[in-house]
């Protein structure tokens, strides 16, 4: 089936231009082919289905038809060899530990902006710089408990970092359920290939979470906060607490007595020691932040703060991944670690800096321009893909606020083989690994392969038209 | 010249609560000028939870929790403070204007660091073109930090007009600047906007005022308010407090509390509780002068 698949341009996970199917796909490439189109439609409506029973949806705001969407999902895995696995997973380790050492330090010390490796200015005007927490120690001193980093490859299939999600990353419940699938669709597969399982994440999680309860506590209560069911990510809050075993709330069902906080249950108050919160800091408490909050939970941050119950991730972490803060993340790891970062970033240009404003105003057609503070592809400019009115709007914003914008060159995303159009066509791919720090850093082998599935686009979030594939970190390298 | 400075608020719920979390921004701060000989604050009724720290920018703040059914509360604060004018500056003698925002464009002797954080955008306040057009009028080319600061203060104070039901504490900036209209909190914010817009650094401030009742006729306890005013960074010489409602230069009649970046960093009282329904405030402020 795969045999009329075509290379496009650029980076191709699974064919080589010179010697055709890489190695580390040959074997997948082989029992695929066994495969009769009859019997791959068949498997593929099974998993539609499954999925659209199980209820692995997503919300999309701003969009009118209706709330819950079935994140699409393609059946064809992305394939990759442990040695590179291996590279990468070095390299996640390495950032995470210099973001973590970052934060520590702003919320403490600044020593980084004392030697004047950052400059102050962007820590200042960062928005989500919490000065509420300065001087605060957080549990353990970790920031970023969950972390999910965005890797895109080159057109030489080099890894590189595109972003990192450090505030309330969500994705990984797609990991779990896509591998369901599949394991359901291609039963005896997984063992002949040797593919490393993803399944423990939610115990790992919850490892993670376990580790920065408050002291002297033996058996911590652990509870997911949602915002509630208008959250895009609502799925993923029900499914990770379902995992785990733990309960998940929303803010009125918590509430904070003699600083501590307390869950409402049909057996009376229940203390609760662990919040894997997935609100935003602005949402938590309304007597510290927001106040016209209903989301969150009153006097939670002076519960915080006496140390009677732990939050993942720690307020504040919005800082780290700001996209202007992304562009000095290799020189925090060249400062707290004296190495050279393992997995480089995409080349940046900050607007904020006059050289550089100057070149992103004269190229923008050629440019990808981002908000500092946005995510999920939202206040975005594609230069090469985007109207002149497009790209007149994106040059006032960025003169009014150069703070709040970088600018990248255009990376043409890889391409791996996806069933669009009932045929096998090259469609753009990134990664989404999820990044645990707790006694140690654990990192789910793959992550989560978003796809473009539109042909040619490179925007890969499910809020634009993005799918998703199973990603099988092998044990071997064939 | 001291004061003993008498701070009352008193809510009244339509309904009854059943818990309450509050931060009280209340205790006068101690500085060069000022000196905070004794400071109480008295919570009705008596909180299960009563804890003080000092906030990012050294301000004392206490939150307190309720967690008994009440149908009122009623913070009260006593200060005793001494406030000592300091030396005024002859405002021809300050630095042009322009070479103090040049200060921080590249900030790093360590005298600058620390005002530095004041020139940016806070959640409340929005720099603007507008903004700097309209400073500008004060700020001509060459103008001494301290003149132009004066003439803006002025130029507040005339075209704008006080007016406690224009605005609420929610009315956002823009809105006062189309008003035309507001109170001490808006035409503070308004200085600070201006300020930064030119990329100076300026500073919230709350407090009180001393007011001198009309000839003749007898000081009425408990007519304060609380107030509120900016101040700009002066290099060589510090903060430079200016007060746009009454078009002064504080000096010795008026009592720092709080400072921030704006309201939200210094709001005296602010809440969220359980229950309660619709609620009535009332704050009563005296400002006893004591000399």
């Amino acid at each position: 089936m795969l045999k009329d698949y075509k290379l496009n341009s650029g980076f191709d996970e699974m064919l080589d231009e010179q010697t055709g199917v890489r190695s580390h796909y040959s074997k997948f490439h082989q029992l695929f082919e066994g495969l009769t189109p009859a019997e791959f439609q068949a498997k593929r409506q099974a998993v539609d289905t499954a999925f659209l029973r199980q209820g692995v949806t997503f919300n999309v705001y701003g969009d009118a038809a209706g709330a819950e969407k079935v994140f699409p999902f393609d059946l064809l895995p992305r394939i990759i060899p442990a040695k590179e696995w291996e590279h990468i997973e070095r390299g996640l380790a390495q950032r995470i530990t210099a973001l973590n050492l970052f934060l520590h330090d702003i919320y403490h010390e600044q020593k980084i902006l004392k030697d004047g490796v950052i400059p102050e200015f962007y820590v200042l005007s960062a928005r989500h710089f919490r000065r509420e927490f300065v001087n605060f120690n957080v549990p353990k001193d970790i920031y970023i408990h969950v972390c999910g980093t965005d890797l895109i490859r080159d057109a030489q299939g080099n890894y590189l970092v595109l972003e990192d999600n450090g505030r309330c990353p969500s994705g990984v419940s797609y990991v779990l359920e896509n591998r369901r699938a599949l394991k359901r669709a291609f039963p005896s597969m997984f063992e002949n290939i040797g593919v490393r399982p993803v399944d423990n994440y939610p115990q790992e999680l919850l490892k993670s979470l376990k580790y920065i309860a408050p002291a002297g506590v033996a058996d911590p209560t652990v509870v997911v906060l949602t915002p509630g069911a208008y959250n895009s990510a609502y799925f993923e809050h029900t499914y990770l607490a379902r995992q785990m075993g733990i309960e998940i709330v929303e803010g009125r069902d918590l509430f904070v007595r003699d600083s501590r906080v307390f869950m409402r249950t049909t057996k009376g108050p229940q203390p609760v020691h662990v919040i894997y919160r997935r609100i935003d800091d602005d949402f938590i408490d309304p007597t510290v932040f927001r106040r016209d909050s209903m989301l969150g939970v009153p006097g939670l941050i002076n519960a915080y703060r006496a140390g009677s119950v732990s939050l993942a991730n720690s307020i504040g972490t919005g800082l780290a991944d700001d996209k202007v803060m992304y562009y000095f993340v290799p020189r925090m790891i060249k400062y707290y670690l004296d190495q050279d970062p393992i997995l480089p970033n995409v080349p940046t240009y900050l607007a904020s800096e006059e050289k550089d404003l100057k070149y992103i105003l004269e190229n923008l057609p050629k440019l990808v321009v981002k908000a500092a503070n946005e995510s999920g592809g939202y206040g975005m400019l594609m230069g090469p893909k985007a109207s002149t009115e497009e790209i007149e709007k994106f040059r006032s914003l960025i003169i009014a606020d150069p703070r709040n914008y970088i600018a990248q060159p255009m990376i043409f995303l890889s391409q791996h083989p996806t069933y669009c159009d009932d045929n096998f066509d090259g469609r753009h791919v990134d990664l989404r690994p999820f990044v645990l720090s707790g006694e140690r850093i654990s990192i789910i082998p793959g992550g989560l392969t978003r796809v473009a599935l539109r042909k040619g686009s490179l925007v890969v979030n499910s809020s634009q038209g993005g799918g998703s594939k199973d990603t099988w970190v092998l044990y071997g390298d064939e | 010249m001291n004061y003993h400075i008498t701070h009352r608020t008193l809510y009244e719920y339509a309904a009854p609560v059943s818990v309450s979390h509050h931060v009280a921004r209340l205790e006068p701060r101690a500085s060069a000028t000022q000196a905070r000989e004794n400071f109480s604050l008295q919570i009705f009724p008596e909180p299960t939870l009563r804890k003080a720290r000092v906030d990012y920018f050294g301000n004392s703040l206490c939150f307190f929790a309720i967690q008994e059914i009440h149908n009122r509360l009623e913070i009260i604060s006593h200060s005793r403070v001494s406030v000592n004018a300091r030396k005024p500056v002859p405002p021809e003698s300050t630095a042009p204007w322009e070479s103090v925002a040049e200060m921080f464009l590249d900030p790093v002797s360590p005298e600058v660091i620390e005002p530095y954080q004041f020139v940016f955008d806070s959640p409340q306040i929005r720099a603007s073109q507008e903004l700097a057009d309209y400073a500008r009028e004060s700020f001509g080319k060459g103008t001494p930090l301290l003149v132009g600061t004066r003439d803006l203060t002025g130029r507040i104070f005339r075209d704008f007009k006080f007016d406690p039901r224009a605005t609420t504490v929610a009315t956002p900036l823009e809105e006062v600047w189309l008003k035309r209209r507001g109170v001490c909190q808006d035409f503070a914010h308004l200085g600070i906007a201006c300020l930064r817009s030119l990329g100076l650094p300026a500073r919230y401030v709350s407090g009180y005022l001393r007011t001198h009742p009309p000839a003749g006729k007898p000081r009425l306890v408990g007519a304060d308010a609380s107030h509120a005013w900016f101040r700009i960074f002066c290099p060589g010489t510090g903060w430079m407090d200016f007060d746009p409602t009454n078009n002064v230069q504080p000096t010795e009649e008026h009592i720092i509390v709080a400072y921030g970046r704006d309201f939200g960093d210094v709001s005296p009282v602010a809440g969220i509780l359980t229950g309660g329904g619709k609620h009535d405030v009332k704050v009563s402020v005296d400002v006893e002068p004591l000399d």
